[in-house]
């Protein structure tokens, strides 16, 4: 920073690197708060993996055409090579590590994606898991359309695609059914 | 890399000042979809990062007077959903609705997108047909620019180095206009437009043509609309012999780039169509045509 130029009032208004070369990010991951040092143009991408050890979110294209890096945040699906950590604060992330612990049970759409063998080297298979997690969150009786369009992002490089389609419309028309079940009651 | 400083201003006159002692030195961050590919790429250096998400009132969408109002962080997906701008401004919807995929219009904004001036985009086009306006706030206040003026070049727009988008404004056309965005990608379906057309018509009473509006973009440095062209339709009836005389007026109008996307030779070729169909998918879409209208398909 130039000697030139004053500080703002606030503290809060402005982060400058320590000599870590480092600023302070407060935001929470899979439903834990966390106080990060992230160089100030580090993606959120790089963070989670290199930080976090959270390997589900990948590093595809780089340019955020690939979706293999999607990450939820407040449930919307964002692309995590896209997003700089630094301007993350209060962020309320969800990576595919954050779906399940492990050894609980698989959500419904995990579920899906394993009935339809919807992957071949599954690279590309958490971002399509959370497009399709952060769909039904906003839409939980998505049509056809709405599921192409919250893959439109995604790519597998496999040419998994009719599986994935064919899983990820199972849910969707499993809800449907369900919804319009409940809806006759 | 170099190591900006990061600012989070809660208003928008401290980040006008802050700017503005970066002197040019400083880049402001909407959405971050496309500031965080220049850096990662390190084509920018900038001395300082200037947030404005803790600036309250710009994620809002409004409407009064005949006007709607969008402020600066407002998000693609936002817009593309809104049922209000479904039903007054359909065809900034559509413009929006194409942009890049489901991810990026999470993140991208209403003014990133105008104040990076990216000409290979979607909704500067739609923007420019509907004669929108920027709110634009610098040291000495607010100003307004009209789309024509705001993007003056290859990614360069009309704001000083201490200026901010705050919103855009976008006048509401006569509900009996009907509209049409159309993007024409040269490779996947998710690609940026090698051409981009947003027309607008209205109809007279005896079925001739009141008002037409065409902005052709992606195919130029800035988007672009010939109002001699424009005013040369209006009276006449838009048939197929006059979609195409308008598209070839539009396609040898203007002096297409050369990019990954497209030849200029080429492009010029996909302006004829795609101006052509876009006027005819406009007229077809006026309110009371879709019956008078025999095929109803674009070609």
């Amino acid at each position: 920073m130039s000697d030139a130029v004053e500080e703002p009032d606030g503290a809060d208004q402005v982060k400058l690197a320590g000599e870590d070369g480092c600023v302070t990010v407060r935001l929470e991951v899979n439903g834990r708060p966390r106080v990060l040092r992230v160089r100030p143009t580090e993606t959120l991408l790089d963070v989670l993996r290199e930080q976090l050890g959270l390997v589900g979110a990948r590093s595809g294209c780089g340019v955020g055409m690939c979706g293999a890096c999607t990450v939820l945040d407040h449930r919307v699906a964002i692309s995590g090579c896209l997003t700089m950590a630094a301007l993350c604060d209060g962020a309320r992330i969800v990576t595919v590590e954050g779906l399940s612990d492990g050894n609980g049970p698989l959500t419904g759409v995990q579920e899906a994606f394993v009935r339809h063998r919807a992957f071949q080297c599954s690279y590309c298979t958490s971002g399509f898991v959370l497009a399709l997690e952060a769909l039904l969150s906003r839409d939980p009786r998505p049509g056809e359309d709405a599921v192409r369009e919250a893959f439109s992002g995604h790519l597998c490089r496999c040419g998994s695609y009719s599986r994935i389609m064919a899983a990820a419309l199972d849910i969707a028309n499993g809800r449907r059914a369900a919804g319009s079940m409940a809806e006759e009651r | 890399m170099s190591t900006p400083a990061l600012y989070f201003p809660d208003t928008l006159a401290d980040a006008a000042d802050i700017l503005d002692a970066y002197d040019g030195t400083a880049k402001v961050v909407a959405g971050g979809t496309a500031l965080t590919l220049l850096l990662q790429q390190r084509l920018v250096a900038p001395q300082a990062l200037v947030s404005l998400r803790d600036v309250p009132g710009l994620r809002d969408v409004t409407y009064a007077d005949g006007v709607m109002r969008f402020g600066a962080l407002v998000s693609h997906s936002d817009v593309a959903r809104h049922p209000e701008v479904h039903r007054r401004l359909p065809l900034l919807a559509e413009s929006f609705a194409v942009v890049g995929n489901a991810q990026v219009r999470a993140a991208a904004t209403v003014g990133g997108v105008l104040a990076e001036a990216d000409y290979a985009s979607d909704p500067p086009a739609a923007l420019l047909a509907l004669d929108a306006e920027a709110i634009v706030h610098g040291p000495e206040g607010d100003r307004r620019i009209g789309m024509r003026d705001l993007v003056i070049g290859f990614y360069q727009t009309a704001l000083s180095p201490s200026e901010i988008l705050r919103e855009t404004v976008v006048p509401v056309p006569p509900a009996a206009a009907g509209s049409a965005y159309l993007k024409y990608t040269a490779r996947s379906r998710e690609d940026r437009p090698c051409v981009g057309a947003a027309a607008l018509v209205r109809l007279a009473g005896d079925g001739t043509c009141a008002e037409l509006r065409l902005a052709v973009g992606a195919a130029t440095d800035v988007p672009v609309r010939l109002p001699e062209v424009e005013r040369s339709a209006i009276g006449r009836g838009l048939d197929e012999s006059v979609l195409a005389e308008l598209g070839d007026a539009y396609a040898d109008g203007i002096e297409p780039l050369v990019d990954v996307r497209g030849s200029a030779w080429y492009r010029r070729e996909m302006v004829r169509v795609w101006a052509r169909r876009a006027i005819g998918l406009a007229r077809e879409r006026c309110a009371g045509e879709q019956s008078a209208m025999g095929n109803g398909s674009a070609q």
